[in-house]
């Protein structure tokens, strides 16, 4: 099994054959196609399409399950943002009223459109994290020639995310460990004790700050100066070869998203106007 | 001609009253094994970074006198290229690393040193023939038992082959078997290579064998700094300074301090074996 950013997957999984560089482009180009459509039906195959990948790739799909409450509370927030907050136009039409307040379809519409271009946005997320380990982006990184420092400090912040949960379990445990425990307690009371937590993390980041610099000082790199002038031979990135099929996947990647533009700005496909939704809610 | 040298040095950090390290006068020759022992806080670790150049550049103090590395003062040397000839290995593995895998780790370094793709292959193989760690080359550092990471710290600086070692207690979270493999990859490097190699440990048992000199340190201050075997006649004040020696060498002592020894002191238990048995032929042919 290869280690990932949100878990592990297959060796022989197909996806992770691909070169980072085509799963990153997958990344940043799927998930920018919801914004260029605001149909949510249209968004919603995206999510489909996205997801089926993600059981293509022979990622566990107990990992999806996490961001199921998630998806569901996003949801809740972003309807109730428009609905109750959204404002009024005159020529919004009433669905339901409910206690006295009138639901404007526009604003349900427009919550909808939000909520199904978020959703294939987060859906793509996932499924890069789930197939990519941190070398992986890196790699890709790399592949598309941004500076190494920057893709190294990229890196750091990576790798400085896992060890600040790991500092927050052993800070814990050390607490549990001298009969301090808060579960069981009030949540205003958990809250509070979580600002504690706050103080020693901090601290504790300061001093691996001054201890990775310490460290990439004593391995002789340097980001200003005479040292930092040494041409570096990429080995990360001579430890991934790019195929013939990673050329063709991400030529594929980039026509869609060539095509989407052309059918949305020149023919005026996946408008709102002409959405599923909008046709038959508004013949309603 | 002298690799390193101490001229009256002194360093204070900001806002402690007493100096890490007191008028330190020392010179070590190229190709030297030093052993460096002291209790805590007697300046083992000041010393090795005054070494790196870690200490003026990164720590803020007060510093007095000259350390000069390869003949030219530390402070002169542009930022990132004396530590390339410098290796430094921290006490506290899980600090130095700075990459994603066990193999990036090692890399990292030869990276820096400007070498060719073919040449980092070459030396990363080799470097894992010497710590024999080639399965985990895949896996992040940080899910590496203590001893794992203590290994692959020490290949990361032994694969860049720095002119000069320094290993910063090196054993400290080892168990008995890993500590005896790091110091079996330190006698390796020692047969093989012409390097300097600068250790401190508390733990002597098998420093004391490797040890061209050893130097004790105490509350900043270089007390000793002689030829190993010289170095151990002087146990009441080793004692005193509450460092521990080996448990042979302290027998060894022992039996010549009461006159029933007069030969040199063993270092290592092959040596103690063969002493003790010369000893006890020699006491029953008396007899």
């Amino acid at each position: 099994m290869h280690k990932t950013l949100l878990g592990y997957i297959p060796e022989d999984s197909p996806i992770y054959k691909l070169h980072p560089f085509v799963r990153l482009l997958f990344l940043l180009i799927v998930s920018f196609l919801p914004l260029l459509i605001p149909a949510p039906e249209w968004n919603f195959l995206i999510l489909i399409i996205v997801l089926v990948l993600i059981l293509y790739a022979r990622v566990n799909i107990r990992v999806l399950r996490i961001y199921v409450p998630v998806a569901i509370s996003m949801g809740i927030i972003i309807l109730i943002s428009y609905t109750l907050l959204g404002g009024y136009h005159p020529e919004y039409k009433v669905l339901f009223t409910l206690f006295g307040k009138p639901f404007y379809w526009e604003r349900i519409r427009d919550a909808l459109v939000v909520y199904f271009r978020i959703l294939p946005m987060i859906a793509t997320m996932v499924f890069f994290l789930t197939t990519s380990s941190e070398r992986d982006i890196i790699a890709a990184m790399r592949s598309i020639k941004i500076p190494f420092v920057v893709t190294y400090t990229f890196a750091m912040g990576l790798r400085a995310a896992g060890m600040v949960l790991e500092d927050f379990s052993i800070i814990r445990q050390a607490e549990q460990a001298r009969g301090f425990d808060i579960s069981g307690k009030p949540l205003t009371y958990k809250i509070r004790k979580y600002v504690m937590y706050m103080i020693p993390l901090f601290a504790i980041s300061l001093r691996r700050t001054e201890e990775f610099t310490n460290a990439l000082f004593a391995r002789g790199f340097s980001f200003t100066g005479e040292a930092s002038k040494v041409k570096r031979a990429d080995y990360i990135l001579s430890c991934y070869q790019f195929h013939f099929y990673d050329g063709l996947i991400a030529t594929l990647i980039i026509t869609c998203l060539i095509i989407v533009l052309l059918l949305r700005y020149k023919f005026g496909y996946f408008s709102l106007e002409k959405s599923l939704i909008n046709v038959w809610f508004g013949q309603h | 001609m002298a690799i390193i040298e101490f001229k009256n040095y002194s360093w204070r950090y900001l806002n402690v009253e007493t100096p890490a390290l007191s008028n330190i006068n020392l010179s070590i020759e190229q190709g030297e094994f030093i052993g460096v022992i002291g209790p805590n806080g007697s300046g083992k670790t000041t010393l090795c970074y005054s070494i790196n150049g870690l200490i003026p550049d990164q720590y803020n103090g007060i510093r007095r006198g000259e350390v000069l590395v390869f003949g030219k003062e530390v402070t002169t040397y542009p930022k990132g290229t004396l530590q390339r000839r410098v290796g430094l290995v921290f006490s506290d593995p899980e600090v130095q690393f700075t990459s994603m895998t066990v193999e990036d780790e090692i890399v990292f370094g030869l990276e820096n040193l400007g070498m060719s793709l073919a040449e980092i292959r070459e030396r990363l193989e080799w470097v894992m023939g010497l710590v024999h760690l080639k399965s985990l080359l895949k896996k992040p550092p940080y899910e590496l038992s203590g001893g794992q990471k203590q290994q692959v710290a020490l290949a990361s600086v032994i694969a860049m082959t720095p002119d000069i070692m320094i290993f910063d207690e090196p054993t400290s979270m080892l168990d008995p078997i890993n500590r005896m493999s790091v110091f079996n990859i330190l006698e390796e490097i020692r047969k093989k290579h012409n390097s300097t190699v600068i250790v401190v440990e508390h733990s002597l048992e098998k420093l004391v064998t490797l040890a061209d000199r050893m130097l004790l340190l105490y509350n900043g201050q270089a007390l000793l700094f002689e030829e190993t075997r010289a170095f151990f006649q002087n146990m009441p004040l080793i004692l005193e300074k509450n460092v521990d020696p080996p448990g042979i060498l302290r027998f060894f002592y022992e039996l010549t301090r009461l006159g029933d020894f007069s030969g040199q002191i063993p270092l290592s238990l092959e040596e103690a074996e063969s002493a003790f048995r010369d000893l006890v032929r020699q006491r029953f042919s008396k007899s």
